[in-house]
């Protein structure tokens, strides 16, 4: 008896599951014409992209263009190896760049418009298009310090004046020269890293970092909920939650300036309306519009043509952060930024 | 002592249950994440989860997938299950090993195996590559359920409708089949169930067009942790409810009627 | 002559027949992927048993298995501890609560143990009842997200139905009349359970024991989104090398170490209680 309960209800949800089996293929093959992916990371940022950069290039090409998240370096790496592509461009900081041209993941850009008659000086870097800066900064819960929390990454890491949860991204050139500035190594001479020094330094606050965000849609996450007390985080996320109204601040001192390019992944069908996409994304209006939304620094000079003092003000390019920040010099790393990264996932794990 | 048990008992039952009452209200809240008890009440993100193609793909995916594997896991595992219940051979303690394997291999294990297979025979990130590793790792308990079921199965029927005269074809569809067919949906439905709540393996294979339900779920909950995953959890949760509850309502109602008409 | 033996006379080649489409097909799509582990693991990125060498004595890997190990052993117990009330109190209850919270146990059986893993977040949260009743008490809300107690309680829990079914099995089977009788005769209630009630429970202990530890050693998910970063278990390793490095062979080879320690685990089941009653 009981198992013909059972029989109906499976009958029905298998009835319904086969339709739906059946229905999904059909519905895609009629969309699959022309149509590029982008992974993007989610958020504010997918908006300010979707608004800027994808639809008016749709306007202009007909080219569909869908985000595809979450960001993964990885991904980039199994969809070369497999075949199997999940987007057609993405996005990678300096350290990804290096790593993804040393295991050869991302489409040359030798022979395109862009290298031969770049619209910038270092339009393209390491098979790169050049878009924005973005910037690492602090960010604490003011309620748990009303009196003021960490305010450069010495702070960040002085566990007896500022006590609390802390969590940074699992990124090791990301947090690498951080951990060494926060050792007292002046801006000026963190490259090359003594990655060593840098491991010793990131061992002293290893114990109360609670979680290593990989996802910038996390980080505002764990801030919002208040799991974590100081956080290292980008500004643009940080700005987000400032203005949504939540007590957290953010502080510009010591921020970690770092460059976005876009890229295509090696051996995509869609290569060449891939590198439309790049061109397109570099114009100086849409960069500008692409910028103001999400709060990042355009590299393509022009865009300021396009953005009002008090935007570009809110920008990690601002002349009045100019003294407090410093840049990633990923060319100039201080060792094998693959090994180091593997060193990075091992020791976080122990 | 044997009051202090049952006390124990109804604490562990409060543990037990807890974890899945609490999806409930958490998906009428209004909190950006996880705040609890809720801030404010709403149903705006079931509305969110009905209207966004991110969620809904998925779950049709994984509804279709999980049918398709139903079916095969059922076609493949009736034949093998009436061989290894009725029929002696050398060599059967050693397949009934094999074919319970997948359930002793880890989905890890798994994971990386038909990451690297799928990828080798073009199949990655396809509907047919998530069909066959899912239809392979429900075999186990659709062989057990159905195995259960033929242990059960009277065969006297079966000689007497064939001393009748009737074929072993006509036996099997007349005789066979009606009997047996309660066991058929069951096995249809752990398989069904084990695709449709399989993560691990569906994370390393499943792609950007072919994303399944557990997988967009595990992402979720990694970055936004919303209360669209709620939403998720409790029209999940109300299913299993439904599939476990309705059974036993039925049996009672069935039972009382049957005691009505002596 | 009975129906079995006629059967068998029958031709063993019918039953192989009958075996071939599932056979060809588990060969194909599960033994083949499963062989592929294993190679990996002596072929990328070239020929050796340099993986193996490398989780013997790098210290890494060895410290994971001990943590993966230790962590099954803790939510083993754990089950044990809080299923064993639960089971007895099952078999013991009047049928119509004991249907009930058989529902209960099996509604969380059947509920993707993604939904428990999130219900678990929204409870040990920071913002969650648990840290709101603390703070209403006048403490601290405590941390428990992401450490190991985070992931071991949602494991134990997401576990325990195992547990419970396997003991209910057992208890439900002890005639009641037993424990009565033994009471009767001047055994303390302690005395009962240890003398009477443990022995006759014996198999479904080890039965629970077996199927949650093995689960566990393999657990994936759960571990990454609620446990602390620095307590990796090995499945998690595995899948973080795949992901992020595509180090097949380094995972293949921890994946072939976590293969051969639950086959082992299951083997000493199985030449002690056999293994067709652990999914019975």
């Amino acid at each position: 008896m009981a198992e013909r309960g059972f029989t109906r209800r499976s009958a029905l949800v298998l009835g319904g599951g086969i339709m739906a089996g059946l229905a999904t293929p059909n519905f895609r093959r009629v969309r699959a014409a022309e149509v590029l992916h982008v992974n993007t990371w989610g958020g504010v940022w997918e908006r300010a992209a979707i608004k800027n950069l994808f639809e008016p290039f749709t306007r202009e090409t007909g080219i569909e263009i869908r985000p595809v998240s979450p960001v993964s370096f990885a991904k980039l790496a199994q969809q070369v190896r497999s075949g199997a592509y999940e987007f057609d461009v993405t996005t990678l900081g300096a350290g990804e760049i290096i790593r993804a041209n040393q295991a050869n993941l991302v489409e040359k850009l030798d022979n395109t418009d862009l290298a031969k008659s770049p619209p910038f000086p270092g339009a393209v870097f390491q098979n790169g298009a050049s878009s924005h800066a973005f910037a690492t900064v602090i960010a604490y819960q003011k309620a748990k310090y009303p009196n003021g929390g960490p305010q450069n990454w010495a702070d960040f890491w002085d566990l007896q004046r500022f006590p609390g949860s802390r969590c940074m991204q699992r990124y090791a050139s990301r947090i690498l020269p951080i951990a060494l500035a926060a050792d007292g190594v002046p801006a000026d001479k963190l490259y090359p890293m003594d990655i060593n020094r840098a491991f010793r330094s990131l061992d002293k606050i290893k114990p109360a970092v609670r979680v290593w965000w990989t996802q910038g849609q996390q980080s505002q996450q764990l801030l919002r909920d208040g799991e974590i007390d100081c956080i290292a985080l980008w500004h643009a996320r940080t700005l987000e939650l400032i203005d949504q109204g939540q007590p957290v601040e953010i502080v510009w001192n010591q921020a970690e300036i770092e460059r976005a390019y876009w890229v295509v992944a090696r051996g995509t069908p869609n290569k060449d309306n891939a590198l439309r996409f790049l061109e397109a994304a570099l114009r100086p209006e849409r960069l500008a519009g692409f910028c103001r939304d999400s709060l990042n620094g355009p590299l393509n000079p022009a865009a300021f043509n396009h953005l009002s003092p008090a935007e570009a003000a809110r920008m990690p390019t601002a002349p009045a952060y100019k003294d407090k920040v410093f840049e990633q010099d990923i060319l100039n790393f201080g060792g094998d930024v693959n090994a180091v990264t593997q060193r990075f996932e091992r020791w976080i794990g122990t | 002592m044997r009051l202090l048990m049952l006390l124990l008992g109804a604490v562990v039952l409060a543990f037990v249950a807890t974890p899945l009452i609490i999806v409930v209200p958490m998906s009428f809240s209004t909190a950006v994440s996880l705040e609890f008890p809720p801030p404010g009440w709403w149903t705006g993100y079931y509305a969110a989860y009905f209207s966004d193609a991110r969620w809904t793909r998925p779950t049709l995916n994984s509804l279709g997938i999980a049918a398709a594997v139903a079916v095969l896991t059922v076609i493949l595992v009736t034949p093998a299950t009436f061989a290894l219940v009725r029929h002696r051979f050398a060599g059967k303690a050693l397949v009934n090993l094999l074919l319970m394997l997948p359930l002793a291999v880890p989905h890890i294990v798994m994971a990386i195996g038909y990451y690297a297979f799928l990828a080798d025979v073009r199949l990655l990130q396809t509907f047919p590559g998530i069909i066959l590793a899912h239809t392979a790792l429900s075999v186990p308990m659709a062989f057990l359920v159905l195995s259960a079921n033929l242990k059960g199965f009277d065969r006297t029927l079966e000689r007497a409708a064939m001393s009748l005269g009737a074929s072993p074809a006509a036996t099997f569809r007349h005789v066979t089949l009606p009997v047996l067919w309660p066991g058929f949906a069951a096995a249809a439905l752990f398989a069904f169930v084990q695709s449709f709540d399989e993560t691990v393996v569906a994370l390393f294979i499943s792609g950007r067009d072919t994303e399944t339900l557990p997988r967009r779920m595990f992402d979720s909950i990694r970055t936004t942790a919303d209360p669209v995953i709620a939403v998720v959890s409790t029209l999940l949760f109300v299913a299993v409810a439904a599939l476990v509850i309705l059974p036993i309502l039925w049996r009672g109602i069935a039972r009382r009627r049957s005691e009505a008409r002596p | 002559m009975s129906a079995t033996a006629a059967a068998t006379g029958e031709s063993s080649l019918k039953s192989w027949l009958l075996l071939a489409p599932l056979l060809v097909f588990l060969a194909a799509f599960f033994v083949v992927p499963l062989a592929q582990v294993v190679v990996m693991s002596v072929t990328e990125p070239e020929f050796g048993f340099g993986h193996y060498a490398e989780i013997v004595t790098d210290g890494f890997h060895l410290r994971v298995l001990m943590e993966t190990f230790v962590t099954a052993l803790v939510v083993s117990l754990c089950c044990l501890l809080l299923g064993f009330p639960l089971a007895y109190a099952m078999a013991a209850a009047p049928a119509s609560l004991a249907a009930a919270m058989m529902v209960v146990v099996t509604m969380s059986f059947w509920t993707s143990f993604l939904v428990r893993t999130y219900a678990w977040m929204v409870l040990l949260g920071n913002r969650g009842p648990i840290a709101q009743f603390a703070e209403w008490l006048g403490f601290a809300a405590p941390e428990l997200l992401f450490t190991r107690f985070s992931s071991t309680i949602a494991m134990t829990h997401i576990l325990l139905p195992y547990m419970v079914l396997s003991l209910y099995g057992v208890l439900k089977r002890i005639e009641p009349a037993l424990p009565r009788s033994a009471a009767s005769l001047g055994a303390t209630p302690a005395a009962v359970i240890r003398h009477v009630v443990l022995p006759l429970a014996a198999p479904g202990i080890a039965n629970g024991l077996t199927l949650v530890f093995v689960l566990c050693l393999g657990f994936y998910v759960t571990p990454i989104l609620l446990g602390s970063p620095r307590e990796q278990m090995v499945a998690g390793v595995i899948g973080q090398q795949v992901e992020e490095f595509l180090a097949f062979g380094e995972a293949s080879a921890m994946a072939v170490v976590l293969l051969a320690s639950t086959l082992i685990v299951l083997g000493l089941y199985h030449r002690r209680f056999g293994l067709d009653r652990l999914w019975g």
